[in-house]
Order: C-alpha cells, then structure tokens, then sequence
C-alpha cells in the first residue's frame, strides 16, 4: 500500500466525492434497467418488486445505523404499521392510495414516537429493546380485529390506480413506482450526511458525549432519525400493502422485515448509500432464485452462509468491493479504514 | 467568570465532589490538579452539565441553565479527556463539527482556516482520519474541534494523557498561546510542574475537596507536592 503525499491528498478526496456522485448516478441507472436486463418476464419483475421493496427498507436500516449509531432489530414494526395503516386508510376512510402511502409512513412515525425511551439506550440494549416494541405491534394487529380483521387479515383494499394512462397496479408500473421511491430517498440520504447535522450524526455514533460537548443536541438529532427511519420503512410497507393487496399480522410483522434489511444492508455494505440497496437486490434474488432451487425448506440457511463469506473476506460489502476496484492504484488516505483488514 | 458554590455532584449514589467552592477569572488560566480520583474529570463533566449536581454553578454572575449542548452553544466547551476525536471522520470534519452552534456557522471557512494557522500539522492531515493521528495530533484537533465552537470558556482535560514528554511541550506551548490571545482556559492536568508554568490560578484537589487554591506564581512546587501525595512534612525526592 503506498501512501499519497499531503500534497496530493486534497484532490485525490475531491475527485473521490465526485466518483462517489457518479456511481450513485450509474447505480440507480443500473437499477432502472434491470427489468429490461433480466428479461422482463413478470416473474422476474415481481422478484424484483420485493427486491426493492426490501432495497427501501435496508436503505431505512443503514440511515438509523449510520446517522445516529442506532442498530434496529425491530423495523418489522415501522413496516408493518406503514403497511396497515395505509391499507385502512384507503379501504375505510377512500383515501386515495398515493396519499394513504405517504400517510402510512407518517403513521409508522407515529408508532415510533413510543419508542423515544429506548433512545437512552445504546448499542446492544436499544436493538433489544426495539425488538420486544416490534412484538407489541403485532399483537396490536392481531387483537384489534374489529379494525384489522385480526388474525384472518385484510383483503378487500385498493392497489396502485392509473395515474395519466398508466397502470401503476401492472407489474412495470409498480416497478417503477418502488424504484421512483427508493430513488427519492437514497437522494434524501445522501443530501441529510453531506449537511452539518448530517456530520454530527455520524460523529454521535462513535462518540455521544463527545458531540455533546460541542454543542450537538444528540438526543434531539437522533430522535429525528428514528422518525425518518420509520417513515421511510412505513412508505416501503404501505407500497408493498397495495402491490401484494393481502396483509396478515404475521406476515406484516414478520421478523424477515426486520432481519432481511439487516443481512442486505451488511453484505452490501451498511456505511454507503447504494450498499444496502443493491445488497438487498442481490441477496433477495439470491435467495428465491439460487438458494430456493437448491434448498426449498430452509433455503435461508444459504444466507447465513453467504453472509459469514462476505463478512470475512470483504467486510465493507459490496460497495466495499467495487469501491476497491475503483481506486486500485490510487489508494487514497481517507479510504484508509475501509481497506484495513479487507 | 464561571464560579461555583457549594458544588456536590458524583454518579448516582456514589458522592465524588463535596462542596467544591471555585473562581474561574476571565481571561486568566486556571490549572485543576490532584491524584487520580481527586474529582477533577468529575468537576469539569458536572460543569459541562454531563453530571446532575447539587449547589451552583454561575457564569457571568447568572446561574448556569440547560443541557450540555445549551451550554456549549452560550460557550462552556470541553475538550474531554482521552481527546474523543472523531476517528471515522477526516481532521476537517471534525474541526467543522466545532462550529455546530449556529452562531458559529456563518464565518466556518474564515475559521477553519484560523484554525490551520493555529495548527499547521492539521492543514497538512485535513483529509486523514482522525483516528490514523498520533496521539499529539489527536489533541490538536480535539483543542481545534473545541476552539470552533468559540468558546467563552475552553475546559481542557488532561492534554497531557499518553503523550510522549515532547509532544506535551509542544501541547503546552499551543495552550500557553491560546491562554495570551485572551482565551479563558480551565485545565485540568497531573503533571503538576507543566501545569504550573502555565497557570495564572492554581487549585489542588484531593478526595474531592479542594485543599489548596493560591495565584500560580506563589506556588512552591515541594510544598505542593507533599499536599499532592497528602505527606505531612516529608521531604520530596523525586519530582519529576
């Protein structure tokens, strides 16, 4: 490994920031053409939906990680309350399904403002902590029958409508709907970490008090990331409601809502933007195409597997890994951690 | 400048400052020493409103109200103990976390690159890890990162930790000319004798108490050692 003179240091990083810039643009290009590069057939496109769908959601794990040090066993309940609450929205209430979606995600919000207490906790007692909040959300869903069908689920609400011509409720459509989404809040993401609270955020997952001391309301801030995550995780659930038109507590609830987004935001690499989302691309197709031939019952046995192989050999995911394709032979010092021990 | 009365603080049960009574002069450096667990660290983390406390803390004659991050905002800045730079961030950004008070904001560049001229190592490690630092450059950028957010008052902890004697030298000098552009520095430190050639305050702390506040200059170095290691009338050999 060399290492660049101080001289040379400043425009390696500036010319890195715009590399950076330009993978977003070509990741999210890759994204939109995927359909078309995988055939098209309306099963792959579906698989692709969930894909994303689970893209949005790691996306909304990795924010809560990264900008606030947060690591969230529960997004279960975020999705699941988005996806509820928009589907009632739109079957009792009429309201239309693109503003329930939204209002699901508000709602999701909602539910995690009982989670604010838990904000007292770090590390490894907050992620338990969520976890037994996910729980509460399910028994919800399945006691108050009256309002949620109970354990017998919804059935009877809107999907997706024709917006100007287009059928949003067709798989292309709805393709196009998640991925215009996961899009809008990669782009939110991005543009929260270059700010100056974005900055803090990150320096309160190394070191609270630290942060403190210089005048950084951290409670406040992190607060502020638990809501973003749930709503953005309540926007995935509600957009998944209305494109499968089925929802069961079990499966609105389901732990796979909260341990999936954390397996794709790992293996594509939690710290960047397009890792989780891709990771979630790849890992999801992995698993129902790959994994569910070889093993049927159990297939997730296989990414567990997966997982452990990319932890230890690229422990940065993904986006590690391209990273390092990109900038082999110009190792620049900023990117020194991420290479260490890769 | 800042002043406390009848300061009682420690962490839950356990009582660590029993009436701790001090003035902090504007413009003057006030050294902090004492033996491990003499309170020091304790003091500054109940000043900086990271400890519940009992008593009164004044600044400017008013007593001290809101969060740690309130009072960073009015200029009550710490830099902590064992520096706590930012080590996933590269040197600017952590210099630009200083300045997260709004008041600070607006002239961020102008001061970023008063900071650079304060610390030319910085300018030269900008885009480095932190965490990639020694040890003295780590402190450089957590003084750096506490002078952004410009304080009223700077509240340093320990620079002296780990470094090799050297790089403390060279520590020191960097805070004896922040102490002549007319910062109000409180610092707590165990190296008695550097902290004594900075020092226009002095106030020694054992168990707790204060035992000892005189003008630095009076001090005797012996006689402040035999109260440091609590020897009554024993001669000292080996100050270092």
């Amino acid at each position: 490994m060399s290492v660049t003179s101080p001289a040379t240091s400043a425009p390696v990083a500036s010319s890195r920031f715009q590399g950076r810039g330009a993978l977003l643009g070509a990741g999210l290009v890759i994204l939109a053409l995927l359909p078309l590069l995988t055939g098209a057939s309306p099963y792959m496109l579906g698989l692709l939906i969930s894909a994303l769908i689970l893209s949005g959601l790691a996306l909304s794990w990795a924010l809560l990680g990264n900008l606030g040090g947060m690591v969230s066993f529960g997004h279960a309940a975020f999705f699941g309350v988005g996806s509820y609450a928009s589907a009632l929205l739109a079957a009792k209430l009429g309201v239309p399904v693109l503003l329930a979606i939204p209002l699901g995600g508000v709602v999701a919000t909602l539910s995690s403002i009982a989670m604010l207490p838990a904000l007292r906790l770090s590390g490894p007692y907050f992620a338990l902590a969520i976890l037994a909040y996910a729980q509460i959300f399910r028994i919800l869903a399945t006691e108050l029958d009256w309002l949620t069908g109970g354990a017998a689920g919804l059935q009877r609400y809107p999907g997706l409508p024709t917006l100007f011509g287009i059928d949003l409720a067709d798989r292309a459509g709805s393709y196009v709907v998640v991925l215009a989404c996961v899009v809008l809040f990669a782009v939110v993401y991005v543009l929260l970490r270059k700010s100056h609270v974005g900055t803090a955020l990150r320096a309160i997952a190394e070191s609270e008090d630290a942060t403190r001391v210089v005048g950084v309301n951290a409670t406040l801030l992190k607060s502020w990331m638990l809501f973003l995550s749930a709503f953005i995780a309540g926007v995935f659930g509600a957009l998944n409601a209305h494109i499968i038109g089925f929802l069961e507590p079990d499966y609105a609830f389901s732990g796979v809502w909260s341990v999936m987004p954390i397996i794709a935001a790992v293996f594509g690499g939690y710290r960047s933007v397009l890792g989780p989302i891709f990771g979630a691309v790849v890992i999801y197709l992995f698993d129902q195409v790959i994994a569910k031939s070889l093993i049927p019952v159990g297939h997730q046995i296989l990414l567990g597997i997966v997982l452990a192989i990319m932890v230890l050999l690229a422990p940065n995911g993904l986006a590690g890994l391209v990273r390092r394709f990109f900038t082999k032979g110009q190792f620049n010092k900023t990117s020194e951690k991420s290479h260490a021990g890769a | 400048m800042l002043e406390t009365r009848n300061l009682t603080s420690g962490y839950g049960a356990i009582t660590v400052l029993w009436d701790v009574n001090l003035t902090f002069r504007e413009g003057a450096l006030t050294a902090i020493v004492g033996p491990n667990g003499a309170g020091k660290t304790t003091l500054l983390r109940t000043l900086t409103g990271l400890l519940p406390y009992q008593g009164e803390i004044l600044m400017g004659g008013q007593p001290l109200k809101g969060k740690t991050w309130d009072l960073a905002a009015q200029g009550l800045v710490m830099v902590p103990e064992g520096r706590l730079v930012f080590r996933d961030m590269t040197v600017e950004e952590n210099l630009c976390l200083g300045a997260y008070p709004e008041r600070c904001r607006a002239d961020l560049a102008t001061n970023i690159e008063r900071m650079y001229a304060f610390f030319p190592r910085l300018k030269e490690r900008r885009h480095q890890l932190a965490g990639s630092l020694s040890g003295g450059e780590a402190q450089m950028v957590a003084m750096g990162r506490g002078l952004m957010a410009k304080p009223r008052i700077l509240l340093i902890d320990e620079p002296s930790l780990g470094l090799a004697p050297v790089i403390v030298n060279e520590v020191f000098d960097i805070i004896r000319k922040l102490k002549e552009e007319g910062t109000t520095i409180v610092l707590i430190e165990q190296n008695t004798r550097i902290a004594l050639s900075v020092a226009d305050d002095l106030h020694l702390m054992r168990s707790g108490k204060v035992i000892l506040s005189e003008k630095a200059a009076g001090i005797d170095l012996d006689r402040l050692h035999d109260l440091y290691f609590a020897r009554e009338g024993v001669k000292e050999e080996a100050a270092q």
